[in-house]
C-alpha cells in the first residue's frame, strides 16, 4: 500500500533528519564538515548493546546515547576541529574528522566483530500494531516518530528560544562580532559538537531499533545520505534538514514499493544534483553570508 | 594608586610580515574621551583590535584597570567591562533587534531588569521600541548604528572602544551618534574613539593621539590639536 509506504518513508526520512540535523548545525556555525558524525549514528545502536548488555533498561539505554555520543562528539571537536580555526583549514578539519570516524569502525569491530549485532529489543515491541486510518502500523515506528519528534521540538526550543541558542546563532553568523559581545566561541563550539553527535547517535538509536540490528558498516553511506539533504535542504538550515530527510526518506520508500529497489539510492544523488543546480542554495537555504572582521 | 583606566605601552602588532602598529604608547584616564586620528591604513583599527585582544600583539603591553591583558580571551575582557564596537557595527543581523540588545545585556548584566533597560533605549531613540522583532540585518544603516549605541546603553561598559561610528551615516545621523557619545562622555565612561571626522571628534575629545603608519607622531588635548592647522593638514590631510 502506497500509504504505508508513505509512513515507512517518514518514519527512514526522521532518522536521515537527526543526522542532517547534526551535520547543518555543525556547518552552520563553523562552515565546516564533521564527517565523524556518520560514525556517531552507526555507534548509536552499539551504544545501546553495550548498555543494555550491562543491565540498563532501554530507555535508559536510550539517554546513554545521547551522553555518550554527545561526549564523543566534544572529543572529535577538540581533536579534529579545536586546531583549526582558519577558513581555508576546511579540508584539513573534515579529513582529520573523517579519521576519527574510520577509528570508530575499527574499535567496534574489535569490540563486536565484523558481523551485525542483535539489538536486544522485546520482542513484541517489534510484533504490536496499531490500527491507524485503516494501516496496520508498527508500535515501534510510531516510537519512533514520536521520540524524533521530541527530539526535534527539543532542539528547535534550545536553538529559538534559549540563551544558548542565541549565542550559537550568534557564532554561526560571526564569530568576530559574537567574541566582541562576550561570547565564549570555544564553548559555543562545544555545545554545537555535543548537540549535533547526540542528534546522531539518536538516529543511530532510532535505525538500530527499527531494523533489530546494529551494523559497523552503516556509517558511511548513510552519513552520506544524510550530507546530500542537508545539501538538498541548504546547508545550515535547520528547517530544510528535517523536510529534506523526510521527502527523501519518502522518495526511498515509494522506489521500492514501485519496484525501483536499489535504484531508489540513485534518486536521492539525482535529486541532490537536480536541486543543486537549480537553486544552489538549496530548497530551503538563504544566500551564505560571509564572515565580516572587526 | 590611580594607573589610568588603559595604558598601552609600545605596543607592536604584525600581520605575518606587515607591521601594523610599531611602538604606539598611549594612556586614557576614567572618564575621559580619547581620540586617535589618522589617514586610511594608519593602523587605528587594527589598535582596536589589539586593546580588545582579537589580535595578538608581539610585544608591548595593555593595561586595563591596572592588569596586564596579556592572554585573557577576547570574550573575557568584554565581561570585565570593556566594549569594542567595530567598524561597520557588529550588530548581528541574523538575529533581532531584540536579542541583539539581549545579548548585550547578558554580557554584563546589570541590577537593573532587561525591560528597565530598554525602558532607557526607547527613551533615547524611540523608534527602537517599533523595530523590536525585527532582524537586525533588516534595518538601515542608520538605525543599524542607532541598535550599536543602544547595544552600549544596556550594556554600560567601563571602557567604550569605537571605531568609526561616524562612518557611511548621513549628516544628521552623525550628530545624532555624536550626541549620545557625549551621554556616554558626561555619565563618565571611557571613550577611545577613531575616526576620520577630525574636527568633531576633536571638540568633544579630551586627549588626540595622531596615528600615522603605525606610530604616534603627534599628541595633545583636542582643542590643542585643533588649534594646530600643521599638524592637522601634515597627518591627517585634513582641509
Ligand atoms: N587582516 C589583515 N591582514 C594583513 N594586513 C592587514 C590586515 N588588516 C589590516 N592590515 C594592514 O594593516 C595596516 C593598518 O590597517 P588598519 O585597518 O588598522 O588601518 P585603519 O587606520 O583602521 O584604516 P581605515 O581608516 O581605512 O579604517 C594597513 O596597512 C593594512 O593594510
Ligand atoms: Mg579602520
Amino acid at each position: 500500500m502506497i500509504a504505508e509506504q508513505i509512513v515507512n518513508g517518514v518514519v527512514l526520512g526522521s532518522m536521515y533528519a537527526l543526522v542532517a540535523l547534526g551535520f547543518t548545525l555543525v556547518f552552520g556555525v563553523l562552515d565546516k564538515l564533521n564527517f565523524a558524525l556518520s560514525e556517531l549514528f552507526m555507534l548509536g545502536g552499539f551504544v545501546v548493546i553495550a548498555s543494555v548488555g550491562l543491565g540498563a533498561p532501554l530507555w535508559l539505554a536510550g539517554i546513554l546515547v545521547l551522553v555518550v555520543c554527545g561526549l564523543l562528539g566534544l572529543v572529535v571537536e577538540f581533536v579534529s576541529f579545536r586546531k583549526f580555526t582558519s577558513a581555508d583549514a576546511q579540508v584539513t578539519a573534515a579529513l582529520s574528522s573523517l579519521a576519527v570516524g574510520l577509528i570508530m569502525i575499527d574499535l567496534v569491530q574489535k569490540t563486536w566483530g565484523g558481523e551485525p549485532v542483535s539489538v536486544p529489543v522485546p520482542i513484541e515491541w517489534r510484533r504490536a500494531n496499531v490500527a491507524f486510518f485503516g494501516m496496520q502500523i508498527q508500535v515501534m515506528k510510531i516510537v519512533i516518530l514520536a521520540v524524533t519528534l521530541v527530539l526535534m521540538g527539543v532542539l528547535h526550543w534550545l536553538i529559538s528560544r534559549t540563551a544558548m541558542g542565541r549565542n550559537i546563532r550568534a557564532v554561526a553568523e560571526s564569530p568576530t562580532f559574537a567574541t566582541l559581545l562576550g561570547i565564549d566561541v570555544k564553548r559555543v563550539n562545544q555545545q554545537t559538537f555535543f548537540i549535533a553527535s547526540a542528534l546522531a547517535g539518536a538516529g543511530g538509536l532510532m535505525f538500530s531499533l527499527r531494523n533489530g540490528i546494529a551494523s559497523s558498516d552503516i556509517g558511511f553511506t548513510f552519513g552520506l545520505k544524510a550530507l546530500a539533504i542537508m545539501a538538498i535542504g541548504g546547508m545550515g538550515d535547520l528547517r530544510g534538514a528535517v523536510l529534506g530527510g523526510i521527502l527523501v526518506g519518502v522518495i526511498e520508500s515509494l522506489a521500492i514499493q514501485f519496484g525501483f529497489g536499489k535504484l531508489g539510492e540513485i534518486i536521492v544523488w539525482a535529486l541532490m544534483i537536480l536541486v543543486l543546480l537549480a537553486r544552489p542554495g538549496g530548497l530551503f537555504g538563504a544566500a551564505h553570508t560571509t564572515e565580516q572582521r572587526a | 594608586m590611580s594607573e589610568p583606566q588603559l595604558v598601552v605601552t609600545d605596543l607592536h602588532v604584525a600581520y605575518g610580515p606587515i607591521k601594523a602598529l610599531r611602538g604606539v604608547t598611549l594612556h586614557a584616564n576614567e572618564g575621559q574621551t580619547v581620540a586617535v586620528l589618522g589617514a586610511n591604513g594608519s593602523g587605528k583599527t587594527t589598535l582596536l583590535r589589539a586593546i580588545s585582544n582579537m589580535l595578538a600583539r608581539s610585544q608591548g603591553s595593555v593595561r586595563i584597570n591596572g592588569a596586564d591583558t596579556a592572554g585573557v580571551p577576547a570574550h573575557r575582557l568584554v565581561r570585565e567591562g570593556l566594549l569594542h564596537v567595530p567598524e561597520g557595527r557588529g550588530t548581528i543581523g541574523r538575529l533581532s533587534v531584540r536579542e541583539n540588545l539581549r545579548l548585550a545585556y547578558d554580557l554584563r548584566p546589570t541590577r537593573q531588569s532587561f525591560e528597565a533597560a530598554l525602558e532607557l533605549v526607547f527613551a533615547r531613540f524611540p523608534r527602537m521600541s517599533e523595530r523590536l522583532g525585527q532582524l537586525a540585518g533588516s534595518l538601515s544603516g542608520g538605525e543599524q548604528q542607532m541598535l550599536t549605541l543602544a547595544r552600549a546603553i544596556v550594556n554600560r561598559p567601563r571602557l567604550l572602544l569605537v571605531d568609526e561610528p561616524s562612518l557611511g551615516l548621513s549628516p544628521v545621523m552623525v550628530d545624532e551618534a555624536f550626541a549620545v557619545l557625549r551621554e556616554f562622555q558626561t555619565s563618565g565612561m571611557t571613550i577611545l574613539i577613531v575616526e576620520q571626522n577630525v574636527r568633531k571628534t576633536l571638540s568633544f575629545a579630551h586627549e588626540g593621539y595622531i596615528l600615522r603608519q603605525g606610530q604616534i607622531v603627534a599628541s595633545g588635548s583636542g582643542a590643542e590639536l585643533l588649534r594646530d592647522p600643521a599638524i592637522l593638514s601634515h597627518y591627517l590631510g585634513a582641509s
